[in-house]
């Protein structure tokens, strides 16, 4: 799951200079700002299969939280 | 204030702010950028606004709770938004509140469609500063322009601004660079131009109303 996500999110922010950790956060990664954060989060849906809640989506802060999510709504590890 | 009121915005205003984010989005110009980025037609722009709206996130511009109304005769005539930075229910910058809510409502193709925009329109995106006032969305019906709602409008915002958060010290305010109107009447309430955006590339102008974005600023004397 982890390399599917560094694809897109390689796709999105053209550029390879941030760490796949629990702790990364979106503030912490050049380039991730409002425009490419909604491209991010439906290019994961559209991959993963699943639509999150608005509710979810806003408990997000970091890569270990989306990783737990994802794994929730999918069975996937 | 001869017949005008001023008072919290509630969900059956939506109608309204959808038409106080059109206009105030469009500046002047007939450039929607909620349908321009998105490939959608206006009205469909339009109805994911209020579905925006309809969710009752609070923190964001698209927060019911941010705004305030001016009444007339019944009838809503001016509004105004206004949050205090970060200071929401899960902490997150109102811009991540904003995407959360287009990505959710706006949905895949329109999502698509951005992809190919994005670049033209990144220069112009600018960051909130934490725990400030946070202005956006000011529109005052055109038959009741120069009576000073926007002024009052201002002032009651920062009331409720102080009343939630007393140690704020500042307000800011972004403005297209052509939007002299509003410009005005920001100075006029104390603010000062601080920081501006510019792009030089030409397809912003067939996305937004303008290519120069400013940030405006009013330092609070505590």
């Amino acid at each position: 799951m982890i390399e599917k996500l560094r694809t897109i999110f390689v796709s999105v922010l053209k550029h390879e200079e941030f760490e796949m950790t629990d702790s990364l956060s979106a503030d912490q990664v050049n380039g991730w700002d409002s425009l490419t954060h909604m491209i991010i989060i439906t290019d994961i849906e559209a991959a993963f299969g699943i639509k999150f809640k608005l509710k979810e989506l806003n408990k997000l802060n970091n890569l270990g939280n989306l990783i737990s999510l994802i794994t929730e709504k999918t069975g996937q590890k | 204030m001869n017949g005008y009121s001023i008072r919290k915005a509630s969900i059956a205003d939506i109608p309204f702010l959808v038409t106080v984010v059109v206009a105030a989005e469009k500046s002047g110009s007939d450039k929607l950028s909620y349908s321009t980025l998105f490939d959608l037609a206006e009205q469909q722009a339009k109805d994911f606004i209020a579905a925006m709206f309809e969710e009752e996130i609070d923190g964001c511009e698209f927060s019911v709770s941010s705004f305030l109304i001016v009444e007339y005769a019944g009838e809503p005539v001016a509004a105004f938004g206004g949050w205090i930075e970060t200071l929401n229910e899960d902490e997150l910058p109102s811009k991540m509140l904003k995407s959360n809510l287009i990505s959710y409502t706006f949905g895949r193709a329109a999502m698509e469609s951005l992809k190919s925009k994005a670049a033209f329109i990144s220069e112009l995106v600018s960051e909130r500063e934490s725990l400030t006032l946070q202005l956006e969305y000011l529109y005052v019906v055109d038959e009741h322009r120069g009576k000073g709602l926007s002024n009052r409008l201002i002032e009651a915002l920062e009331q409720t601004a102080f009343l939630q958060y007393p140690s704020v010290t500042k307000a800011q305010v972004q403005v297209y660079g052509n939007n002299t109107n509003a410009i005005n009447v920001y100075k006029k309430n104390g603010f000062q131009i601080k920081e501006k955006y510019k792009t030089d590339n030409a397809e912003v102008l067939n996305l937004l109303p303008y290519n120069e974005k400013y940030i405006m600023e009013k330092l609070f004397k505590n």
